[in-house]
């Protein structure tokens, strides 16, 4: 899986110090969420659209792939929202069905919402290393490196917690267990699968806790770093195009009025 | 006088030394330890033994400040002089990384160490090739490094702390012969200098290496403390109580009674094929991992599978239980097994005994445990059938203990019992032997004889060239995702001459 993920190339977005373009694309979100005036949410998902099918280096197919689940997203809560939104200028109305024009104007922006959302998302998340990451957070914005560090542990171990619910499975089929039919059985499933899992993984996550501190890890202590971060030249030429993509947003906005 | 001059002496020379340690696991009545005195003096390589439960590995964790700075137990001690600078290797070696990479773990030590990241590449590389680990490229996951080599690597990067005094808790435990090998040549060539205090219960390789031996009881007693042949020779029947894979055990467990009485008759198989594969070949995913052009096991026999790590042992045993993708003929009990698209049966008459036993219970207790797949019999009947599997595989009798709360060999036997039903008559197992002290496989040995003695088939993976000989009545060897040869054992032949 891992290996799937690798970029066919490394493109400029991989040099922005991965710190600030998480704090920059969380900001893009925080006003992607507030934000009511469609036209300006759908033109910033026209350039987040942009930046992750031109900039991430990945193939196309790989994106499109992706992208499935987002318009997914997209067709669900703009379709519901549109269907059995309030509004006051009914075009079309069936049973409980009912269409007016601010339902569709609410069914679009929150879709459109949800696109942008997912844009971002995967632009931050295919364009950054995990270990990276938490470095950067460390340097640049001085996150305490207990909580960075039991990140990294935590992904290291996530291919062993799959192996582990595949081996569950099969340990399952072997039993002869069988689950009922409908929510019951999620229950039973979701039994089934947690308190082993959760066993298993307390104590794993205990005795790496161990190992770290016999490593001589010291919570707050002051410490080199093995990969250095710091800012460049690229992060100026990052705020630069997003900067520039909000203001061509905004005036053409402004523009269309 | 001159024995206070020896006492001053005594505590210079000592790495460490603890006087009358007091502890207690928290909810437990009884102490631990009581008054328990122990040192060591530098330079010293000393192996602790002793019964699973005693605190072997508590009082290596006393030593090294792990309890109580990291892990908090109730304790106190009269002195507690605990060496400046020491290095732990623990016995998983799944879980003493915390970073995917392996110069990126080392790194995190030098990180640690506040060590200056111009210096770190030097070092890494020297660490790796003071343990003998020899990687074309530094930054490869640890996830794909075989279990002997992430250990080496535990290893080195303890070793960059430049330890006094080495605490190694039992790192060959979970090895195959092979990483076993390995770990503790690297041991030997890289703390030469270094005090080594060791818990193991695999010895063989380390028996001419140490100075001195602490023997154990039940009960967190020192029995005895020695130099190695003493008490190799003296102590030979607590050796042997207590599980340990002291050298030659093998041999004194051949020429035991126990042994003698099973091997008597015992190439007993009947001519009746309970399985044939043909062509037979497991997939994971679109790839193939095992390939089998033709094999068929005879009812009654006793079959190991023996291999390298990843060379597709476990994935035969998935194969014939029906849970990979497969294609090819297989045969069992004379039923030819169609894969449907959508498989919900498994095979009957086959069952499968993973690694891990606590990822196969089902229920909150042993009786439950031993139960639950006997929907279809009369409840009289299903309990009459746990009562007998727990007098068969000595577990607690009670039967409401919680599986989790069983010791590690408790928990293999019980993972074994469960997939006894009345319907099973192949029983495949993956390595139910491994990680297990000398007692918990031999008992397991037998109780699996007596069940082939009863009529049934025993397949079974493992590493352990000696199960294989003095076991199996059929040798099947697995190399590069193919079964490769099927040898029949006739009953008590050496396996290491075929082998040879």
């Amino acid at each position: 899986m891992p290996a799937w993920f690798t970029p066919d190339r490394e493109t400029w977005l991989y040099r922005v110090n991965p710190a600030l373009k998480f704090a920059i694309f969380v900001s893009l979100l925080l006003i992607t969420l507030f934000t009511r005036n469609l036209p300006f949410v759908s033109w910033l998902a026209v350039l987040f659209g942009l930046l992750l099918y031109g900039f991430s280096g990945y193939p196309i197919r790989k994106l499109a792939l992706l992208s499935i689940p987002l318009v997914i997203s997209f067709a669900s809560t703009a379709g519901t929202m549109i269907l059995f939104g309030k509004g006051d200028a009914v075009l079309w109305q069936w049973g409980p069905l009912k269409i007016s024009e601010e339902s569709i104007q609410h069914g679009l922006l929150l879709g459109t919402k949800s696109l942008t959302f997912g844009f971002v998302g995967f632009t931050f998340l295919l364009t950054v290393q995990p270990v990276l990451f938490f470095y950067a957070m460390m340097q640049q914005f001085r996150l305490p490196s207990k909580y960075a560090y039991s990140f990294i542990a935590s992904i290291r171990l996530l291919p062993v917690v799959v192996e582990e619910i595949q081996v569950r499975t099969n340990a399952l089929k072997v039993r002869g267990i069988t689950f009922s039919r409908g929510m019951k059985g999620w229950g039973e499933r979701i039994q089934a699968y947690t308190v082993p899992l959760f066993a298993q993984s307390i104590r794993r996550a205990q005795r790496i806790a161990i190992a770290m501190e016999a490593k001589q890890y010291q919570m707050g202590a002051a410490r080199t770093y093995f990969y250095p971060t710091s800012y460049s030249r690229m992060d100026a030429v990052f705020i630069g195009v997003i900067a520039a993509g909000v203001a061509g947003v905004i005036l053409l906005v402004v523009g269309m009025k | 006088m001159i024995s206070m001059v020896n006492a001053i002496t005594e505590l210079e020379n000592a790495a460490f030394q603890i006087t009358k340690l007091r502890l207690k696991f928290p909810g437990e009545d009884t102490l631990l330890f009581k008054d328990l005195s122990f040192s060591v003096q530098k330079g010293e390589k000393v192996l602790l033994l002793g019964p699973s439960g005693c605190g072997k590995s508590t009082l290596l964790q006393v030593a090294s400040g792990i309890v109580p700075n990291s892990f908090e137990l109730p304790m106190k001690a009269e002195t507690l002089q605990l060496p400046e600078s020491w290095g732990f290797v623990f016995q998983d070696p799944d879980t003493q990384f915390c970073m995917p990479f392996v110069d990126e773990e080392l790194a995190f030590v030098l990180e640690n160490l506040n060590v200056p990241r111009e210096k770190m590449s030097s070092l890494i590389a020297a660490s790796l090739e003071r343990v003998g680990l020899h990687l074309e490229e530094i930054h490869v996951p640890i996830l794909e490094l075989s279990q002997g080599m992430k250990q080496r690597l535990a290893l080195a990067s303890v070793l960059l702390m430049e330890p006094e005094v080495l605490f190694l808790d039992e790192p060959s435990a979970l090895l195959d012969p092979e990483g076993t090998e390995q770990i503790w040549s690297s041991i030997q060539a890289a703390a030469a200098e270094q005090t080594v205090v060791i818990v193991e219960h695999k010895i063989e390789q380390i028996a001419n290496w140490i100075d001195r031996v602490v023997l154990f009881t039940d009960d967190g007693k020192i029995l005895a403390d020695g130099p190695p042949h003493t008490i190799f020779s003296n102590y030979k029947d607590e050796l042997i109580q207590y599980g340990i894979w002291y050298p030659g055990v093998w041999e004194d467990y051949l020429t035991s009674d126990d042994y003698q009485a099973l091997a008597c008759n015992r190439s007993s198989t009947s001519t009746f094929e309970v399985l044939h594969a043909e062509d037979f070949c497991g997939y994971r995913g679109k790839s193939p991992v095992i390939q089998v052009e033709s094999a068929s096991i005879a009812q009654g026999s006793w079959v190991t599978i023996l291999g390298e790590n990843g060379s597709g042992k476990s994935s035969l045993l998935l194969s014939l239980m029906q849970l990979l993708k497969t294609t090819g003929s297989l045969t069992v009990n004379g039923q030819p097994i169609v894969q449907k698209k959508r498989r919900k049966t498994l095979p009957a008459g086959l069952s499968l005994v993973f690694q891990n036993p606590e990822l196969q219970f089902v229920t909150n207790s042993i009786t439950e445990e031993l139960t639950v797949s006997l929907q279809s019999v009369q409840a009289v009947k299903a309990e009459q059938h746990a009562v007998e599997m727990i007098e068969l595989f000595n577990l607690p009798t009670s039967g409401n203990r919680h599986p989790y709360q069983l010791s590690i060999g408790q928990k293999r036997r019980l993972s074994v019992a469960t997939a006894l039903t009345s319907s099973t008559d192949i029983l495949l197992l993956d390595e139910p032997t491994f990680g297990q002290d000398a007692r918990n496989t031999f008992l397991m040995l037998e109780k699996l004889e007596s069940l082939r003695k009863a009529g049934m088939t025993i397949v079974m993976v493992t590493h352990d060239l000696e199960i294989a000989s003095h076991f199996a009545t059929e040798q099947w060897t697995v190399a590069g995702g193919r079964l490769v040869s099927c040898i029949q054992l006739g009953g008590m032949t050496d396996a290491r001459l075929v082998y040879a």
